[in-house]
């Protein structure tokens, strides 16, 4: 088992590399440099000299190759570079960020697994029932409507019927303010849960129904196990595998679906830095962000591949 | 048993609904604006203007962002400022005059005035001013306004000359940029300015959140007496429709939009202003190569064009049609001596005269992302020219890509949002004067149009210039150099709390109003 998980990590290394490689390329080949995405069509007013000037601030024009080893080894070394758009160290303007996606996401899932296993597991023991009818229709809806149109119907809603929005406060955090922090956290991790919990409701209800047709949950039944045993202990547990895969790999996309969502929510999270720093062509800070996306994704999988191991002993060997 | 499973799904739907109503409607309680509690103008509440945008950077030489612009100019002053009717009025300057046949500009300075620091504004300040604006290290984006400036030299400690190198009277026009705020000769030698703002405005600098926040405390020592209001602070909401939320959840004061559909469907209690943005929409074209090389070409383009249905197409019909000067003392009347309106009969014997009786194509680049009713304008636009077998192909690029190939005039015609500003010679000099630095992306040279620009530059009386701007505008429309199409609102949109505050249309002094803004 150690010397799987030792793989895993190396193999997770490796993965992340070829990221940084791909980010790295991909946002070379845009059009454009930090001059130019920071003046706009006002480039054009500047004399030679004034541009010059501007693109060794910047580094514009700098090899790419220097770049890109320069930027690993500084990586590596704990230092991610100073922002080109406000000049302030690039681990100042993510760590906030990241604490706030973080929590987002955190919630949004307990949320969407409350919701995804609640009903998968409800509509599975009793199906076609109404309580199956009710979750059947969640998912419909989690799975059709995009998170942003739920997200600005829920913020209009709340904000024109009630006065009510606690995020446009401006963020403050749980140390700061528990009470006004979960409202805020709230409605936008609701939002991502329903996308979340419709896809965990699906796989839950499919393979609780699964199981429940096989010969050991006959004779459990026949030997008079109670419901409740059966459910959990039998049903549950045996149907963890394929759930345990759903969850992780929406929490995987989670943390990059906080895009959308912090900004309908007002929310100062990674996705918002990533967009505003995308459209500065602020590279360090895309970099880096980018790099934590991908990151929290591998580390998820990993994550995952472990819990494998401890739900089903027999994936231990392979 | 069926109508039963119905019934409980009915039910438990409803107290569903009924818990989630409680649990909103308390909060709501907590946050409603009918609570009475009054938050007064001295109070440490702050007054939050909320926009999409972010105040990007601090240092005002250096700025580009709008509202780093309007968050600025309340922080800083310049020598001359705009108000209101976009007419010249003093602001660090009390007066100022042309001598030496207009080459030489005189200015008094203002008295008592302190920076933020406590260090007092005199002439010296002034020198190292404009000595940074100019300097290549600073990358002043606005330094062509002050191009024709040869010294400056401080006369006393209350009067400074600007020595210019021909006669140029649109200079005080530039002098009201923000990107020209007078700084701190001190801030300047240190080089603090880009890290912490140090100006004479009704505000002072307190805290910066890069994406998020910018807060501006009262001044007390401001020359023109303390503002009401103790502390500002402007929150990025990313979206407009999340602006309008915060607004009646009272947690914003003032929103400024730039969506009509949002500004409009704000309930009445809250006071919608309305101003003119100070920039227009033109379809720019080039000349040099293919079919708009031929000016009766471009005129057919000029005279099937509806620009009334473009309004209100791209932006509700929330603005007005506009000529090559939008707006200010010497707007464009008409505004297009060529075809006002659209006049398909006019355009068919313009492409007659071109010898291309059948039309001809051309691709026009767009960029949502840059202004995002430019697709719409450009599909109202291709539909009209098709009535007279004019075919417009639309190229929408991405920001970065539309800005690449509009530097390098690597377009046949551009939808483009301009700047504006009500002097002509600073909208203009820089596209189509001699040596104009965007020359290229401006696409058309004439000497006539050069000739016209020098003499309104250098003009003295306003007649003269309205004489002269006038001839400008209608060399622009005759030769369709360009199309010029509109001018579309801008919004603040206030809390019904909010009392005494009117936006401006100058950019950086929009929201100077906020001196004598109250909250009750």
């Amino acid at each position: 088992m150690l010397l799987g998980i030792v793989r895993r990590m190396l193999s997770m290394a490796l993965t992340l590399f070829g990221v940084s490689v791909v980010i790295f390329v991909v946002l070379r080949l845009l059009p454009g440099n930090a001059v130019t995405a920071s003046l706009g069509v006002s480039a054009g007013l500047l004399t030679h000299a004034q541009l010059a000037a501007l693109n060794h601030f910047y580094g514009v024009g700098q090899p790419a190759i220097e770049q890109f080893f320069s930027w690993l080894g500084s990586t590596l070394s704990g230092n991610l570079g100073v922002s080109l758009a406000s000049r302030e160290p690039v681990s100042t303007l993510v760590g906030q960020p990241l604490l706030v996606t973080l929590e987002l996401a955190a919630v949004a899932m307990v949320l969407g697994v409350l919701i995804g296993v609640g009903f998968g597991m409800v509509g599975a023991i009793r199906p076609g029932r109404w309580p199956d009818d009710v979750g059947q229709g969640v998912s419909v809806v989690g799975l059709a409507i995009p998170s942003f149109v739920i997200g600005t119907g829920l913020v209009t809603f709340l904000s024109s019927t009630f006065h009510y929005f606690p995020s446009s406060q401006g963020y403050v955090s749980f140390l700061q303010d528990p009470w006004l922090n979960l409202q805020q956290i709230f409605f936008p991790a609701l939002t991502l849960s329903l996308g979340i919990g419709a896809a965990i409701m699906r796989t839950t209800r499919a393979a609780v129904l699964e199981v429940s047709g096989l010969n050991f949950t006959r004779t459990a039944r026949g030997k008079g196990v109670s419901t409740q045993a059966l459910v959990w202990r039998h049903l549950f547990l045996n149907a963890l595998v394929p759930i345990v895969t759903m969850s992780g790999i929406q929490l995987g996309y989670l943390l990059g679906g906080t895009v959308i969502v912090e900004q309908i929510f007002v929310l100062p999270g990674l996705g918002r830095l990533l967009v505003s720093s995308i459209n500065n062509r602020d590279f360090p800070v895309v970099q880096s962000v980018t790099l934590i996306f991908a990151t929290g994704f591998v580390v998820v999988n990993m994550l995952v591949d472990v819990l494998y191991t401890i739900i089903d002993p027999r994936t231990r060997s392979r | 048993m069926g109508r039963l499973r119905k019934l409980r799904a009915v039910a438990a739907t409803a107290l569903a609904g009924g818990i989630a109503a409680t649990l909103t409607g308390g909060a709501a309680a907590l946050a409603s604006p009918s609570a009475k509690s009054v938050v007064h103008a001295s109070s440490s509440a702050p007054f939050v203007i909320a926009d999409t945008s972010s105040v990007q950077k601090l240092d005002p030489d250096v700025i580009t962002n709008f509202l780093d612009f309007q968050a600025l100019g309340l922080i800083y002053d310049t020598l001359v400022q705009e108000n209101a009717k976009l007419q010249l009025v003093p602001d660090l300057a009390t007066s100022w005059s042309f001598s030496d046949g207009n080459k030489v500009l005189t200015f008094q300075l203002r008295k008592g005035v302190k920076f933020d620091d406590g260090s007092t504004f005199t002439s010296r300040d002034v020198v190292a001013s404009m000595k940074r604006v100019v300097a290549p290290k600073t990358g002043d984006a606005s330094a062509s306004f002050v191009a024709s400036v040869r010294s400056v030299v401080p006369e006393g400690p209350y009067k400074v000359k600007f020595v210019l190198s021909h006669p140029d009277v649109s200079i005080l026009e530039g002098l009201t940029s923000v990107n020209l705020a007078m700084l701190p000769a001190k801030a300047i030698a240190n080089g603090s300015i880009a890290k912490h703002p140090d100006g004479t405005g009704p505000f002072k600098f307190s805290s910066w959140s890069p994406g998020n926040s910018f807060v501006m405390k009262a001044n007390p020592a401001y020359w023109g007496g303390k503002p009401t209001l103790s502390t500002v602070k402007i929150e990025t909401i990313p979206s407009e429709q999340s602006i309008a939320s915060a607004l009646q959840a009272n947690s914003v004061q003032l929103g400024l939009l730039t969506e009509p559909q949002v500004a409009n469907h704000l309930p009445s209690a809250y006071k919608v202003q309305k101003v003119l943005s100070l920039s227009y929409r033109a379809l720019m074209l080039q000349d040099r190569t293919g079919p708009l090389a031929n000016v009766n070409a471009r005129r057919a383009i000029a005279c099937a064009t509806n620009r009334k249905q473009i309004l209100g197409a791209s932006v509700f019909g929330q603005g007005v049609v506009v000529g090559p000067v939008p707006l200010g003392p010497f707007a464009s009347k008409p505004v297009s001596s060529l075809c006002p309106t659209q006049d398909l009969a006019m355009a068919k014997s313009f492409l007659k005269k071109a010898g291309m009786v059948n039309g001809f194509s051309f691709t026009a680049i767009t960029s949502t992302d840059l202004d995002p009713t430019s697709a719409a304008q450009a599909v109202a636009m291709q539909s009209q020219l098709a009535q007279v077998g004019i075919h417009m192909n639309i190229q929408n690029l991405a920001g970065d890509a539309y800005i690449q190939d509009w530097l390098k005039g690597n377009f046949q015609a551009a939808f483009a949002e301009n700047g504006a500003n009500p002097d002509p010679y600073v909208m203009y000099g820089r596209y189509f004067g001699a040596g104009a630095n965007l020359g290229v992306p401006a696409g058309y040279s004439s000497a006539a149009l050069q000739k016209l620009l020098l003499q309104g530059d250098e003009a003295a009386s306003t007649a003269n210039q309205a004489k002269i701007w006038a001839a400008l505008s209608a060399n622009l429309t005759n030769n369709a150099v360009w199309i010029w199409l509109f001018d579309a609102f801008n919004y603040a949109a206030l809390a019904p709390s909010v009392h005494g505050f009117s936006i401006s249309p100058v950019t950086g002094t929009s929201l100077q109003a906020l001196r004598s803004t109250t909250v009750s």
